[in-house]
């Protein structure tokens, strides 16, 4: 393989397994939900509310441990969601901001798509923004991005080529087209939140939720 | 990590610079389509299915700004349109050759349904030579990518990994395949559409089939088959040159004609309105003769 290639592979096989360290895994009953990311390193995930509906949340971290989660914050109309677990010094993803990102920067969306635990795929980033044309009536700061999201990859991360969270990869508007909620929007969501847990009905739509 | 960080890099100013020269067409009531800056002085070329009527049409600039268009002409065969837009300041795309890219390099395609450019990235999954629309247009090289096309992204550029336009993505060409129509043929439909409005096609008024020529021709000529006429249309220029039913045409201006193709490629636009020597078999016997080609409606 040419010199290029081998240095980019290796570097793109590195960058994800740093940031797989801070993905885990939400299950509801024993049955996988979807995926979620270590924001804080004191307990704190970030997931789609859409992933934390169901009860006796668990968390599957990386090392193996799994953990019970408390449901602090869930906002059905962001489709974003706070869980705690009991742990300290967990591996944090750095973050992002997603109002820099440029069409064309290439991204990674890391989770568990049909199961299959710890899985990556990749493309750029086709845009950034509020609008939507494919999804009327879910104003949200989106980023949308030319990789494969498949069911179990809510809730994980999406993120730019440092490593940085960029988004919470959220659903599909088509096999080949992947949408997250922009980490800037997380960040407001946590903002607004944290302390004080709010659930609005979510608003129908056609997509796939992943 | 830098590699990265370069290739990541490298992919948004690749987008950036074509961006100067792309923009939103909003030529149909469900969503906007995208543009190319065809030239300084105001063209600008998209797919023909995103201009879904032939006025109240407008565009949207890369500096923002949105201003009225016309519709300048439109080929539906090879799915290209040219619009006009009364603006200074305009960046015309830069274009290269089909030929500038292999099977495997990175591409990027990108579209300006909305405010801002956007981008989908794959290869190129294959090239190869001429073909035909199903609508009957000629298309001078076959370029296919696996870029995802974004809904409004037809009528936008696909562009090499530093940021050089290589033809106009159309979602029509093709169902489930990603199809590029070359520069090439953008450069030599284009500019026919902005000067005539359509592209005007060559015409004979007959119907034809191939059918193989007598052994002495054959060994003559070294050509094995011509075009037996089956019906001459009244009135047509076939009629008025003095072609029947049942002459073998099987040379024309200079070309061999073997097949309906070899026929198809001497009857171009250009042609219309001059004579042309052409041999038919007639009887046994070859005759040489005269047709002033008419234009296809």
């Amino acid at each position: 393989m040419s010199r290029v290639l081998s240095q980019l592979n290796l570097a793109l096989s590195g960058m994800v397994d740093g940031v797989l360290r801070s993905v885990v895994q939400v299950r509801d009953s024993a049955r996988g939900a979807g995926a979620g990311t270590i924001w804080h390193n004191d307990g704190l995930i970030i997931t789609n509310a859409h992933v934390a509906r169901g009860g006796a949340l668990q968390v599957a971290l990386y090392d193996g441990r799994v953990l019970n989660a408390t449901v602090i914050a869930r906002d059905d109309k962001r489709d974003l969601a706070a869980l705690s677990i009991e742990a300290n010094d967990l591996p944090t993803i750095p973050l992002g901001n997603s109002a820099q990102l440029l069409a064309g920067q290439w991204v990674m969306a890391l989770g568990h798509p049909w199961g299959v635990m710890n899985a990556t795929t990749g493309g750029v980033v086709i845009g950034v923004g509020k609008n939507l044309p494919e999804l009327p009536g879910m104003r949200q700061d989106w980023v949308v991005a030319d990789l494969h999201l498949r069911p179990g990859n809510s809730g994980g991360p999406m993120v730019d080529v440092a490593g940085r969270l960029i988004g919470v990869n959220t659903l599909m508007t088509g096999p080949g087209v992947g949408v997250a909620v922009s980490v800037d929007a997380a960040k407001q969501f946590l903002r607004d939140v944290l302390g004080t847990p709010t659930a609005d009905a979510v608003t129908d739509s056609q997509s796939q939720y992943v | 990590m830098s590699i990265l960080q370069d290739l990541s890099n490298d992919l948004a100013a690749a987008v950036q610079t074509a961006s100067q020269s792309i923009v939103r067409v909003e030529g149909r009531r469900r969503m906007a389509a995208t543009g190319i800056i065809w030239s300084a002085d105001g063209l600008i070329i998209t797919s023909n299915h995103v201009v879904e009527r032939d006025d109240n049409l407008f565009v949207g600039l890369p500096n923002g700004d949105r201003v009225e268009a016309t519709l300048v002409g439109r080929d539906p065969t090879t799915e290209i349109a040219v619009l006009r837009v009364n603006a200074t300041g305009l960046t015309a795309a830069t274009w290269v050759a089909t030929s500038d890219v292999k099977v495997g390099h990175m591409v990027l395609a990108l579209g300006r349904p909305e405010a801002d450019v956007q981008a989908t990235l794959g290869v190129v999954s294959a090239i190869s030579g001429e073909w035909r629309t199903m609508a009957g247009g000629r298309i001078d090289a076959y370029l296919q990518t696996d870029v995802v096309m974004y809904p409004g992204f037809s009528g936008g550029p696909l562009i090499s990994a530093d940021g050089a336009m290589l033809g106009m993505n159309s979602s029509s060409l093709s169902r489930g395949v990603s199809l590029t129509l070359p520069a090439v043929t953008l450069q030599r439909v284009g500019p026919t559409l902005a000067s005539h409005g359509r592209v005007r096609r060559g015409y004979l008024g007959v119907s034809a089939q191939p059918a193989r020529l007598p052994a002495t021709l054959i060994s003559q000529l070294g050509q094995e088959t011509g075009l037996l006429i089956a019906a001459v249309e009244p009135e047509s220029p076939a009629e008025k040159a003095g072609l029947f039913l049942g002459d073998t045409l099987f040379h024309m201006d200079g070309a061999s004609i073997r097949q309906m193709d070899d026929l198809m490629a001497v009857l171009t636009g250009d042609r219309v309105g001059q004579a042309v020597a052409a041999r038919v078999l007639r009887g046994g016997q070859a005759l040489d003769i005269q047709i002033t080609i008419g234009e296809r409606n």
